[in-house]
């Protein structure tokens, strides 16, 4: 995509704003998934809407996979009702963060990573910045108490949903497409 | 499924980060004390193992606390009596000083440490 060619007009632009679309649709109904799961603690979630985020490193170029993630934050805003407070400050920094850090991971490790470590990388550094902005603005120093079962939740959801999207690329016919039309 | 190494090596790195983060936090020596001031403007909590001088305002004026080789005292306020100033310096969990005229509190807060004589007869 350059600055002289709209978005739209050539078949890549539309196949990437197809996938940008599903994959922004998967994240609003995967965040109220989300929303419905018990929390122990406010910022503390499963992050199972990071999936189509993960899933498409692979599949998007930079600038639409940003979008993507922007999408993702909106719509879990929306839907928590939290759009407009600062929590949703906090969604917008550990998903930047890690959309960021995961891209980062893949283009620099390649074919020496899985989605599972990118995917660890990702959670941890969605809490680390989470944490970060809690430090500056609600706990103070107090954070590095609250550090451990963070990070250690990050580890976990990371991996669980790291080894669900490598099952899934292997399996969906979607996803071979997508591969497909974006390489092809 | 297939792991790749990198895939391990940030697993393992990351439970080594977590475990240090618990150590440091929960362990020996963590859960450090902290000065814990409150005003009539709010409350602030400060590690006493970093020296500072903290202004809080009050009715009267501006009460100075010093924290400063691991404990707290109150070296100015603009009460008449001073009686803040006299309790001297703080330096164990649950210790306090008080200036009611300006309406500061200052305390010592934090884990416990059995390390002092509790009391000595002869």
């Amino acid at each position: 995509m350059t600055a002289s060619t709209p978005p739209f007009t050539d078949a890549r632009g539309k196949t990437y704003a197809d996938i940008t679309a599903l994959l922004g649709a998967f994240c609003f109904f995967l965040s109220a998934l989300e929303y419905m799961v018990p929390k122990p603690l406010p910022f503390m979630r499963l992050g199972i809407a990071n999936l189509p985020i993960l899933l498409a490193v692979d599949l998007l170029p930079l600038p639409w996979y940003l979008a993507l993630a922007l999408v993702k934050v909106f719509g879990m805003s929306v839907i928590s009702g939290s759009l407009f407070s600062y929590v949703a400050l906090f969604s917008l920094a550990g998903t930047l963060t890690a959309a960021i850090v995961m891209w980062l991971a893949r283009k620099a490790a390649g074919a020496l990573i899985s989605a599972v470590g990118v995917s660890i990388l990702g959670a941890v550094a969605s809490n680390a910045a989470q944490m970060g902005l809690a430090g500056l603005v609600v706990f103070g120093d107090a954070v590095r108490l609250i550090a451990p079962p963070f990070l250690a939740a990050g580890l976990a959801t990371g991996a669980f949903l790291g080894v669900f999207a490598e099952l899934f690329t292997a399996r969906s016919a979607w996803y071979a497409r997508a591969t497909e039309e974006t390489r092809g | 499924m297939r792991l790749k190494g990198l895939d391990i090596v940030i697993a393992l790195a990351t439970a080594g980060a977590v475990a240090f983060a618990a150590l440091s936090a929960y362990g020996p020596g963590g859960g450090q004390e902290s000065a814990v001031l409150k005003g009539k403007g709010g409350e602030w909590v400060y590690p006493l193992s970093t020296d500072r001088e903290v202004r809080i305002a009050g009715p009267l004026g501006e009460t100075v606390v010093l924290i400063r080789g691991r404990s707290v005292r109150i070296i100015d306020s603009p009460c008449p009596n001073k009686t803040c100033i006299a309790a001297g310096a703080i330096d164990r969990p649950g210790q306090w000083l008080a200036c009611l005229p300006n309406q500061v509190f200052v305390s010592v807060e934090g884990r416990r440490k059995d390390d002092g004589v509790d009391a000595s007869v002869y």
